[in-house]
C-alpha cells in the first residue's frame, strides 16, 4: 500500500518525458491553482470549526450522545461507538480522536473496536464535505444531496456493526 | 446548511455560556485559527496534486482514464462537459486508489464545471453523494491507526468495510435516481 502514491507520481513524470511535455512548466500552472482554492475554501472551514469545537467545548455533545444511544442500540449499534456515529459526518479530525479512544478503552481487536473501525472507514465527513465542495460555485439549495449522505452514513454504521458481528 | 449551521451553533453557544462563559471566545478564536492551519495544510496538498494533475492532463493521461470510465460516468451523471468527465474520473481514481486528498480538487473542479445556478444539479448531487458514501477500495488512515496501536491483524477490516462502503454506495446512487430521475 506503501507504494501507490510513489508510483503514481512517478509515472506521471515518466510519462510527461516520453509524450515531450514540459513537465516543470505544467507543473507549476497547475500547482498556482491551489492558493486560490484554498483562500474560497478557508471562510467555510472556519465555520464548521466554530461548530463543532462550541458543540464539544459545551458538552452537548456527549449530552445528545446519550439522548441517542437507546434508539442506536436498536439499529444494533452499541453504545460505546454513539459518539462515533454522530460526530463522524461533523469532523474528520475530531472523529478520528474518538477513534483512538475507542481503540485506546476497548482494544483494537475488541468486536466495539473493529465496528468503530469499519464506520470510521465506510462513512465520510458530510457537512464538511459538503462546505468545501459548493464553496466556489453559486450552488445555495443543495436538495435531496446531504440528506442522502448522512442516511448512508447512519446504514453504513448499520451495516458496519452487523458484519462485524458475523464475521 | 444555512439552518443547520445557525440551529447548531447558537444552541452549542447557549450551552456552552451556561457551563463555562469565559470559554467561548477562545473556543471561537481557537476554531478560527485552526480553520487558517488547515487551509494551509490544503492549499499544500492541493498543490502537489493539482500540479500532477496537469502534468497527466498534458500527457493526455487524463484523457484515456475519462476513456475507461466513460460508461459509468453516462449511467451516473448522463449528459456532462468533457471537461467535467476528467475530473469526475480522476475524483473516481483517486477514492478508489485511497488516495483522499487528491479526490478532493478533483471533485471542486468537476463541481465547478457542472454547478451553474443557485439549486444543485442531479449531477452535482451525485457526485457528492458518490464522495460522501467514500466509495475506498483501501481504508489506509484507519489501518494505519490500528497497527500503530498493536491491533493482531490491521488488514482484518477490509473486507466487511469493502462490504459496508459498497452498500452505502450503490444505495446513495439509488437513492439519487429516486429522488432525480434517470440521467439525461
Amino acid at each position: 500500500m506503501n507504494y501507490v502514491v510513489p508510483a503514481l507520481l512517478i509515472a506521471v513524470l515518466v510519462a510527461g518525458l516520453i509524450k515531450r511535455v514540459n513537465v516543470y512548466d505544467s507543473f507549476v500552472l497547475g500547482a498556482r491553482k491551489s492558493f486560490d482554492l484554498s483562500l474560497t475554501v478557508f471562510p467555510y472551514l472556519a465555520a464548521i470549526f466554530v461548530m463543532v469545537n462550541a458543540l464539544h467545548a459545551s458538552g452537548l455533545d456527549a449530552y445528545v450522545t446519550k439522548l441517542l444511544a437507546p434508539p442506536f442500540r436498536l439499529l444494533g449499534i452499541p453504545d460505546e461507538v454513539v459518539q462515533l456515529v454522530l460526530l463522524r459526518p461533523f469532523s474528520g479530525s475530531g472523529s478520528l480522536a474518538i477513534l483512538t479512544d475507542v481503540y485506546n478503552n476497548y482494544g483494537v481487536d475488541s468486536y466495539v473496536g473493529r465496528c468503530a473501525s469499519v464506520i470510521m472507514g465506510s462513512s465520510e465527513t458530510v457537512f464538511y464535505v459538503a462546505s468545501v465542495y459548493f464553496a466556489g460555485t453559486k450552488v445555495r439549495h443543495t436538495g435531496w444531496a446531504i440528506p442522502i449522505a448522512l442516511f448512508c452514513n447512519l446504514l453504513g454504521a448499520v451495516v458496519a456493526c452487523l458484519l462485524c458481528r458475523i464475521m | 446548511m444555512n439552518i443547520v449551521w445557525t440551529v447548531v451553533t447558537a444552541a452549542a453557544l447557549i450551552a456552552l455560556t451556561v457551563v463555562d462563559a469565559q470559554s467561548v471566545l477562545t473556543v471561537c478564536m481557537n476554531s478560527c485559527s485552526q480553520a487558517v492551519n488547515a487551509a494551509l495544510g490544503l492549499c499544500g496538498v492541493y498543490c502537489l496534486w493539482l500540479g500532477i494533475f496537469e502534468v497527466a492532463n498534458r500527457c493526455k493521461l487524463v484523457e484515456k482514464l475519462s476513456g475507461c470510465f466513460r460508461r459509468l460516468n453516462k449511467f451516473l451523471y448522463g449528459n456532462i462537459s468533457e471537461v467535467a468527465q476528467r475530473y469526475i474520473s480522476l475524483n473516481l481514481a483517486s477514492n478508489l486508489l485511497g488516495v483522499g486528498n487528491a479526490a478532493t480538487p478533483s471533485a471542486i473542479a468537476a463541481i465547478r464545471e457542472t454547478e451553474h445556478t443557485d439549486k444543485l444539479s442531479r449531477s452535482g448531487a451525485m457526485l457528492f453523494v458518490v464522495n460522501a458514501t467514500s466509495v475506498q477500495l483501501i481504508p489506509s488512515t484507519v489501518m494505519g491507526l490500528r497497527a500503530q496501536l498493536g491491533s493482531a491483524s490491521p488488514s482484518d477490516i477490509l473486507l466487511p468495510n469493502l462490504i459496508a462502503t459498497a452498500v452505502t454506495s450503490v444505495v446513495g446512487a439509488a437513492l439519487v435516481f429516486c429522488a432525480y430521475g434517470r440521467a439525461k
